[in-house]
């Protein structure tokens, strides 16, 4: 098991982490950075700030506690729904590949394809806001077509990884890919 | 020119010349600005139109397009160039992030 240190494509620091647990089964997590003190501390300062201001001008005292029910409520929906703390990649040879993300929260939301459907494992390009970044995607295959990719899967959506975290990522799929070429009676 | 003839000429002369059925001096000036701030949001407009129809990261249309599905495969001939082709993404993957060396 190994841990290293990359960095995100907006410059943030991520670490990929690699586990081996047999030879046919290796799962890679991506954890971003947690949740600043010192940015939350600001933002809630900020909000409160312009509450009291705004209260002061108004003399209205509802306007303190919306700005402190604004600030709790946010705060939780952005815990809850928003800030992905970590993204893993479960490969199964010969089962399939599961893609989880754990929010801040604790909350986890998992998703398994098998490994039937998938077609391959790339490192596609692509134009996205403004920028043309590297992430890494999952190819499904189209059941009438055996050449053709009926669906793409982009994984690692919210810590977005440069092309070196992606480089690893990719060779440890390959080489579990690999293996399902060489024996598919074995299964 | 009409319209600069129509736009400077005060009204009371070209009532007297019995041309009166014209529109409003207003639009004299309004037209223009309709144009102007046209143009300024086309530029706006043109780039929100450019985004939109960008393809998400999760589509197809990233990876290959009709053309390069129904293209036919050439022979290979020896010692010639090989014929210009759409490479499949895995293969292109496999060439450029998987050799050691």
């Amino acid at each position: 098991m190994e841990e290293r240190r990359y960095r995100s494509a907006s410059g943030a620091p991520i670490a990929l982490r690699r586990r081996q647990h047999s030879a046919s089964c290796r799962e890679l997590a991506v954890r971003g950075p947690r949740l600043q003190l010192r940015s939350l501390s600001a933002l809630t300062s900020a909000v409160w700030l312009a509450a009291y201001g705004l209260f002061v001008l108004s003399q209205n005292s509802m306007v303190l506690s919306a700005a402190i029910f604004i600030t709790l409520i946010g705060l939780i929906i952005y815990l809850h729904f928003v800030k992905i703390d970590q993204e893993s990649l479960l490969v199964i040879g010969s089962l399939g590949i599961q893609v989880t993300s754990s929010y801040a929260s604790g909350k986890e939301s998992t998703t398994f394809i098998e490994m039937g459907q998938v077609k391959d494992v790339v490192i596609n390009e692509a134009i996205h806001m403004q920028k043309v970044i590297y992430y890494l995607c999952i190819l499904l295959q189209d059941p009438g077509d055996p050449q053709g990719v009926s669906e793409v899967v982009p994984l690692f959506q919210s810590s977005k990884p440069r092309l070196d975290c992606l480089i690893e990522v990719y060779k440890s799929c390959q080489e579990i890919l690999e293996q399902r070429k060489t024996a598919p009676q074995s299964s | 020119v009409l319209y600069l003839i129509w736009a400077y000429v005060p009204e009371t002369w070209l009532f007297s010349l019995g041309l009166t059925y014209w529109p409003q001096k207003y639009w004299a000036v309004a037209l223009p600005v309709y144009l102007l701030v046209a143009i300024g949001i086309g530029y706006i407009l043109l780039f929100g139109i450019n985004m939109m129809s960008t393809a998400p990261l999760n589509s197809t249309h990233t990876i290959t397009d009709n053309y390069a599905k129904k293209q036919q495969q050439k022979k290979f001939q020896e010692e010639a160039i090989p014929a210009l082709r759409d490479i499949p993404i895995s293969e292109v993957n496999r060439m450029f992030f998987l050799p050691e060396k």
